[in-house]
């Protein structure tokens, strides 16, 4: 059984590509990641996914209804959690679970209001107004509004962007037991490569537009792992190897190998060392993979976020 | 059906209710006009008042049309308030669950002129300290409530239509220059229409705060309303209500 399947679905700003003809599945009560970086497409896809945004062209069924002709349907069977957190400051928390509860169409919304509450250890702070409540309690209120309706997904949009290190790992907990014991399936998008390693069940790695690569992350790193050797080069420098599995950019080096250890003396001598300014390792992790399957880093493919979003605008006009 | 209206009306009207600034501007706006304005003509001889504007105390005269006036500054506030909801990202909370998009304009139009109408009994009281003698029913204050009502209505959503497609903090107050003081200026608000130019005299009289003014000064100082008057509010308020509607289904969206 399927939460998630989604046929070519595909966004257009104007000309712009956000999201190109992807199509994935996602299980029943899986943890799916959508790893990339800014602008990749991650949010849009979202957009659709919530029926915010309607395709312009493909499909998708969530929760077994299409997003096109059904998104009320859809609507009332999800959950969202966004990745600025958003709630009504001026109200208490229970106000805006109330507000959440009639809006869904939740029938005895106490109940359930106070039992996830309890849940989260919060209601304690129920009447105070939600903008004296702490990031981490604003989340977990933000989580709570999305399950009111018992979804049978959750949306989040890079649920932990601008938590630390402490409150990530919380919410990192979290996730896995609102998965666990509300059996929710959960959809999240995160340009943090751990968080994707550690919490989901099975990762889709999106840039620009397309999804590149789907499986578990381990079999990810089996496939697309390996060690890389970056070297930096020194300004004027002048190369002529060809090395197996080698980008060139204008002053960096990037080689894949198996093991960086037993493969860097060859490297070294092969580049030249009068023409290294630098070296750096990568051992085997998503972010190898990632680099390996776009021949960039995230911060390199981040640039490109500044052009889309003028794009969206323009297109917008 | 009702509950998503009736949850999202709440949150407006729990957000005017709680805000001090609210309540500052909205005893401080009309009062200042009573009294600044209202006071402007009190050396001017009885019999000329009584010609020109057919009552001795020009306070009694402009009351009515001022209860009209508050009504179409406060649709303002359904704008801003509508585009707050796109700045924080709380609209793509509520499209998010299955509420209809008009759902959303109807709770701001309501929140607008429930905000206007905090100020009715607010300016009654002060007339009535200032000396304004009028004329008090159950009926009386039923019918100026429910014409503040619709004059609140149509122009909260012509405000709100105006502003559907923009995410700009700046639009309401253009809107709002663009908007109030023509109509506040050829209505007979103010002054009576009798020495307007005829092209004023025009717009003055398809203007609804021209009706809301004249049905109430009727009302409250003559005791006798024109009831077409309430009728033409009515048609006003519904007319923008329904276009509204169906503008925001088609145009609305979350940022």
């Amino acid at each position: 059984m399927y939460s998630i399947e989604t046929r070519d679905l595909t966004k257009k700003y104007g000309d712009f590509v956000a999201v190109d003809h992807i199509s994935f599945t996602v299980k029943r009560g899986e943890i799916f990641g959508l790893l990339g970086p800014n602008g990749a497409g991650k949010t849009t896809t979202i957009k659709m996914l919530t029926g915010l945004t309607p395709p312009t062209e493909g499909d998708a069924l969530v929760a077994g209804f299409s997003i096109v002709r059904n998104p009320i349907e859809v609507k009332s069977r999800i959950g969202w959690i966004s990745s600025e957190v958003i709630l009504d400051d001026d109200l208490t928390g229970w106000e805006n679970l109330e507000i959440q509860a009639r809006l869904t169409g939740v029938k005895n919304w106490k109940e359930r209001a106070t039992e996830l509450l309890k849940y989260f250890g919060i209601l304690e702070f129920k009447d105070r107004k939600a903008g004296k409540f702490s990031t981490g309690m604003r989340k977990k209120l933000e989580i709570a509004m999305a399950l009111l309706n018992s979804p049978e997904v959750i949306f989040m949009d890079e649920p932990t962007i601008g938590l630390d290190v402490n409150t990530r790992a919380t919410m990192w907990n979290l996730i896995r037991q609102i998965n666990k014991d509300y059996e929710v399936t959960v959809l999240l998008t995160t340009h943090y490569m751990e968080e994707a390693d550690s919490l989901c069940n099975r990762l889709g790695i999106i840039n620009k537009g397309r999804i590149i690569a789907m499986d578990t992350p381990e079999e990810l790193k089996n496939k697309y792992g390996g060690d890389v050797i970056e070297i930096e080069l020194k300004p004027g420098a002048k190369l002529n190897v060809s090395l197996e599995n080698t980008q060139v950019t204008d002053s960096r080096v990037r080689i894949r190998v198996n093991n960086a250890e037993s493969a860097l003396m060859d490297v070294i001598r092969a580049v030249g060392g009068d023409n290294i300014k630098g070296i750096r390792v990568n051992k085997s992790s998503l972010d190898v993979v990632f680099i390996n399957l776009t021949g960039g880093t995230m911060e390199e493919q981040e640039f490109d976020a500044r052009r889309f979003y003028a794009m969206i605008r323009r297109a917008r006009r | 059906m009702m509950d998503r209206l009736y949850a999202l009306y709440m949150r407006e009207a729990k957000r005017i209710f709680r805000s001090v600034y609210m309540w500052i501007m909205l005893i401080s706006q009309p009062v200042m006009w009573l009294i600044f304005f209202g006071s402007s003509f009190s050396g001017v001889p009885k019999q000329v008042l009584i010609s020109f504007f057919h009552t001795d105390n020009y306070i009694a005269f402009i009351l009515p049309g001022e209860l009209a006036i508050s009504m179409l500054f406060v649709g303002m506030f359904s704008s801003m308030s509508l585009i707050q909801d796109k700045r924080f990202g709380y609209l793509k909370r509520v499209l998010i669950t299955p509420t209809p998009k008009y759902d959303v304009f109807l709770a701001k139009v309501l929140g607008g002129m429930t905000r206007g109408l905090i100020q009715a009994p607010i300016l009654l009281a002060v007339s009535v300290v200032l000396g304004v003698r009028m004329n008090l029913t159950p009926l009386s204050i039923g019918v100026l409530f429910l014409s503040l009502a619709f004059v609140g209505i149509g122009f909260s959503s012509l405000y709100s239509i105006f502003t559907l497609k923009t995410a700009d903090w700046q639009a309401p107050g253009v809107i709002s220059n663009l908007i109030n003081l023509p109509l506040m200026f050829s209505s007979t608000a103010l002054f009576p229409k009798a020495f307007f130019p005829s092209w004023l005299k025009l717009i003055s009289d398809v203007n609804p705060l021209t009706y809301a003014a004249e049905l109430n000064r009727g009302m409250l100082l003559y005791n006798d309303p024109s009831w077409n008057y309430l009728l033409y509010l009515a048609v006003f308020a519904l007319v923008m209500l329904s276009l509204g509607s169906v503008l925001t289904n088609k145009f609305l969206y979350a940022e």
